[in-house]
């Protein structure tokens, strides 16, 4: 009955109560009390009927189709009023908005990468802690006896494989009766397939690794083969790698990893072929290894059982093993002393921020030019209240007028979006498609509304509280507070407008000094090539052919890759005192240190003279020296992997890291079999005819081969490539921060200047000149400028101070980058305003007074 | 025409109203409609219908003298309205019509039938 009350309408509450009671009459005549009360009850709730209930709120039926009718329309009329503040609103939420939709999908792309594997939740990736000492150091080289130990001894390992290292990216060439072509390849563990969602356009998952001779082939690498992906299975080809090879088996097809996986490669081959030449021992920790756990499985449980598994089966190891989630790795890729400390997760969380920032930055635009506008509508507000309003549909009203404003922009900032997203794809190295996928929707939807409800919210209660007869009387005094939150408002804005400006100076002085730091030898002029062909079994006359051509400095042949060396966990010295160092081993051919022109310090560098026999020779580095503690280096003797090496020389430390990381240990090491790569030097400015030359020598020497080469400075962009595409997108989103904030600016100054027309015609009547105007006016401005720079300098200086750390050889902050970034703002926010100001000042008095 | 829109159930229960007269008020065209249709119906449903067709200008309604069953509340007593009397003769009207128009067809289908 209490139900009923509640929810039927007033007016028929009665009759019904009424009506129903009769019924309960009837039934009690013909039936117990008990049925007659459940047969009661059953008419009550068939009473509630739409029909019959009250509307959802409110005493009487509100006609919502009209009011809303009704806001738009004033919205409309307001907009087409004031077409001024209306644009500036709308270049600022609309530029905004696609600010913020551009990173929500750079997040949602970077967020998305490796997630396509059907068992992402399952699939780790062993990474193994080295303590050396006091540091851990993290790496994902493993034995390849670890993926077999891994499904034999842990209970909760479905699977696990080994493969060779993803980020070597060894090239392969692949040969099919006379057509040959270049691709990248991993050597995998039979399971590959089964637990990575790399799909198999031909043959079974199950079986296309299972045969040592068996090769997997994508799509595109088939295509570029055959010319076609049908009837392979079955055909032979031949492999190369270095001086490795044979004829292998096509066994399987399967189409290309999609542009969000980190690992993109072209064939797969088992990792037995690899095996088989370079070793599986329990030392030698030459390839990774994946694992697919048991569906339910505990990680910690796991991580606590595989944690000594090294130790178990080569006891003096310094190595521990721990689980990492494979998608995690992308986002989560870096390590301080063993535990996980971010990676690119931080530009994801640096960029939401920024999106944040330059959303908020726009609402603020909002807020201020309508709460500023308020004395334009308050005599709409006075009226409204007064033929009896509620605040309700005030604050309502409002809010449909921010809501409109934001959708309108959202439009404009969808066109813009995609019409600027191929230059951003170009910037972010990113394939995001221009299309309205579900997540831009529901993304652009979510966030215009959160920006139609924060822009809208401020001046809906501000505007909806006033007092109807104060207004009406025309005697509106801006509170003290409420100018205080519209100043605050705008130094808010251009503080986070001068940390960005401060961040952006930072970044960019960084990344200069990093790409002009001296690395201890000349990057400029260096070149380098794939051995192949002919001039894998014939190096000697192929260099020294090299070296004869004019225009040519110098030639000699490397491993792999200057910039990341790998490292050498067995190396021990006498007067070592247990400790062991983190050295990196570069293994190079004769001439090398002359080519790459290190100083050396001491002793000699290789020498044909002095062919290598049965010990190596090396060459370190002066970090080794002095971590080794040696006082007369050359002549003695260290162990690598338990065999003797000669220490012949030292040279001067150079970087051959990334400016991350200071110097460390490292050797040369004289290696005439291992050398993937030449390395030329040429001499500068005849850079054109001496590529023409090497080009021309090389056809001749090495028939059927191209000369692809690339300049090592490069690989060296390459270091920073992240860093650079941050610094170049921070910069675009700087920019577009001071925009706004500025665009805010000039609303408030042309509307403040409007308000005081009559004072400004006064003046001038009175004998005030222009300028004095102008200063009048811009002098608040200047103070709120002035106030957002003393806020901002300190924050921005803790910000940029604390990403420096991330350096070994930081810039310093000078004091300058601050004082040029406030210098900006106040010269952004004096432009703005000076233009609206000179404007002002200059009107005719007359013009502004004779309608009193 | 879009006024005389008027359901199945409706025209029944305005029909009621129009043979109860003095007496048609909620419990008591429910009673009249129950026996007539041979089915149990529900306070809810009369009163929804009632409504529906005042608020369409079918029915007028004033309140009537409260009894001791009622719990002492009043009873709401239902009049057609002209323009449902005339609507109501419309519908007859035009089924009368339709009838008369049948048994040709009708005729054709028990024929087609057998």
């Amino acid at each position: 009955m209490k139900l009923l009350r509640s929810v039927v309408r007033k007016e028929y509450l009665e009759e019904i109560e009424g009506d129903l009671e009769e019924v309960y009459a009837d039934f009690l005549e013909q039936y117990s009390i008990k049925k007659s009360r459940r047969l009661y009850n059953r008419e009550v709730l068939k009473v509630l009927r739409p029909a019959l209930l009250k509307p959802l709120s409110g005493g009487q039926k509100l006609n919502y189709y009209g009011m809303l009718q009704h806001n738009l329309l004033l919205s409309v009329r307001i907009f087409k009023r004031y077409k001024s503040s209306f644009l500036i609103n709308l270049t600022g939420l609309a530029t905004g908005l696609a600010c913020v939709l551009l990173i929500y999908l750079w997040v949602n792309d970077e967020r998305s990468i490796d997630k396509f594997h059907e068992k992402d939740s399952r699939l780790y990736q062993v990474m193994g802690n080295y303590h050396d000492g006091a540091d851990i150091n993290t790496w994902n080289g493993m034995s390849a006896q670890v993926a077999g130990a891994l499904i034999a001894e842990v209970p909760e390992v479905e699977k696990a494989i080994s493969g060779t290292d993803p980020s070597w990216n060894i090239g392969y060439d692949l040969t099919y009766q006379e057509t040959k072509v270049k691709a990248t390849g991993r050597h995998v563990g039979p399971d590959f397939f089964n637990m990575f969602s790399y799909p198999l356009v031909q043959g079974n998952p199950d079986q296309v690794l299972s045969n040592k001779n068996a090769i997997v082939i994508s799509e595109i690498l088939a295509k570029n083969l055959f010319n076609t992906t049908e009837n392979l299975i079955g055909k032979t080809v031949e492999w190369s790698s270095m001086n490795l090879g044979g004829p292998v088996i096509i066994s399987g097809i399967f189409s290309s990893p999609p542009a969000n996986a980190t690992d993109q490669f072209d064939l797969v081959l088992p990792y037995q072929l690899y095996a088989d030449d370079f070793g599986d021992q329990w030392e030698n920790p030459n390839s990774v290894a994946w694992v697919l756990l048991k569906e339910g499985a505990d990680l910690k449980n796991v991580n606590a059982k595989i944690e000594g598994l090294i130790r178990k089966h080569l006891p003096e190891s310094n190595k521990t093993l721990f689980l990492q989630k494979y998608s995690d790795q992308y986002l989560h890729g870096e390590f301080e002393n063993g535990v996980e400390a971010g990676g690119r997760i931080e530009y994801v969380r640096f960029f939401s921020l920024i999106a944040i920032f330059i959303l908020v930055i726009a609402c603020i635009n909002f807020m201020n030019l309508s709460t500023a506008r308020a004395s334009r509508r308050i005599k709409e507000v006075g009226v409204k209240k007064a033929v009896g309003a509620g605040r309700s549909s005030l604050i309502f009203q409002y809010l449909s007028e921010s809501m409109l404003m934001s959708f309108l922009s959202l439009l404009v900032a969808i066109g813009l979006v995609f019409t600027v997203l191929p230059q951003f794809n170009i910037i972010t190295g990113k394939q995001i498609e221009p299309i309205l996928s579900s997540s831009l929707i529901i993304g652009g939807l979510g966030i215009t509304l959160l920006t139609g409800l924060i822009s809208g919210s401020y001046p809906a209660l501000y505007l909806s509280g006033f007092n109807p007869a104060v207004v009406l009387k025309g005697m509106l005094k801006g509170t003290v507070g409420e100018l205080w939150v519209r100043k605050g408002l705008v130094i808010f804005q251009f503080a986070l407008s001068i940390i960005f400006i401060v961040g952006v100076l930072v970044v960019f002085k960084q990344m200069q000094l990093i790409q002009n730091k001296a690395l201890g030898f000349d990057k400029d002029q260096l070149l380098y090539f794939e051995r192949e062909g002919k001039t894998v079994d014939n190096l000697e006359p192929f260099l020294q052919g090299l070296k004869n051509l004019p225009g040519v400095e110098n030639a000699s042949a490397i491993n792999n890759d200057m910039f990341h060396p790998p490292g050498v966990s067995d190396f021990t010295w006498e007067g070592q005192l247990g400790e062991q160092i983190d050295i990196r081993r570069q293994m190079v051919y004769y001439d090398f240190i002359e080519t790459l022109g290190v100083t050396l310090k001491d002793g000699r560098s290789f020498s044909r003279d002095f062919p290598l026999n049965k010990e190596f020779q090396i060459v370190l580095n002066q970090k080794a020296v002095e971590l080794m503690r040696l006082e007369e280096p050359v002549g003695k003797r260290v162990k690598i992997w338990g065999t003797d090496a000669l220490i012949v020389g030292v040279v001067e430390d150079f970087h051959f890291h990334s400016l991350h990381e200071s110097i460390g240990p490292m050797y040369f090491d004289l290696a005439p079999n291992f050398l993937l790569n030449t390395m030329v030097r040429i001499k500068a400015g005849s850079a054109k005819e001496a590529l023409a030359r090497m080009e021309d020598f090389y056809t001749e020497f090495n028939p059927g081969y191209t000369f692809n080469y690339k300049f090592l400075d490069q690989d060296f962009q390459e270091l920073y490539e992240s860093e650079n595409r941050v610094a170049a997108l921070s910069r675009y989103f700087a920019g577009f921060a001071i925009l706004i904030s500025a665009l805010g600016l000039l609303g408030l100054v042309a509307f403040s200047a409007e308000r005081r027309m009559k004072e400004i015609g006064i003046r001038k009547i009175l004998g005030s000149g222009n300028l004095r105007i102008v200063y009048m006016l811009s002098g608040d401005f200047t103070k709120m400028v002035l106030a957002a720079i003393v806020i901002a300098l300190p924050i921005s200086y803790y910000i940029t101070s604390d990403w420096l750390t991330g350096f070994a050889y930081p810039i310093e902050l000078k004091w300058w980058f601050f004082a040029g970034a406030g210098a900006v703002a106040l010269l952004v926010a004096w432009l703005t305003v000076g233009f609206q100001t000179l404007k002002a000042a200059a009107v005719n008095p007359v013009k502004c007074l004779r309608d009193e | 025409m879009k006024k005389t829109k008027l359901g199945e159930f409706e025209e029944l229960v305005l029909m009621t109203v129009v043979v109860l007269q003095e007496n048609a008020y909620g419990v008591e065209i429910k009673r009249e409609l129950e026996s007539r249709l041979n089915e149990t119906l529900s306070v809810g449903s009369i009163q929804s219908a009632l409504k529906r067709m005042e608020e369409k200008s079918f029915l007028t309604s004033e309140f009537g003298e409260a009894t001791q069953k009622r719990g002492g509340k009043r009873k709401r007593i239902y009049k057609a309205t002209p323009y449902a009397h005339k609507v109501l003769q419309d519908m007859k009207d035009v089924r009368t019509q339709l009838w008369a128009a049948m048994p040709a067809a009708a005729a054709k289908l028990n024929f087609l039938m057998n």
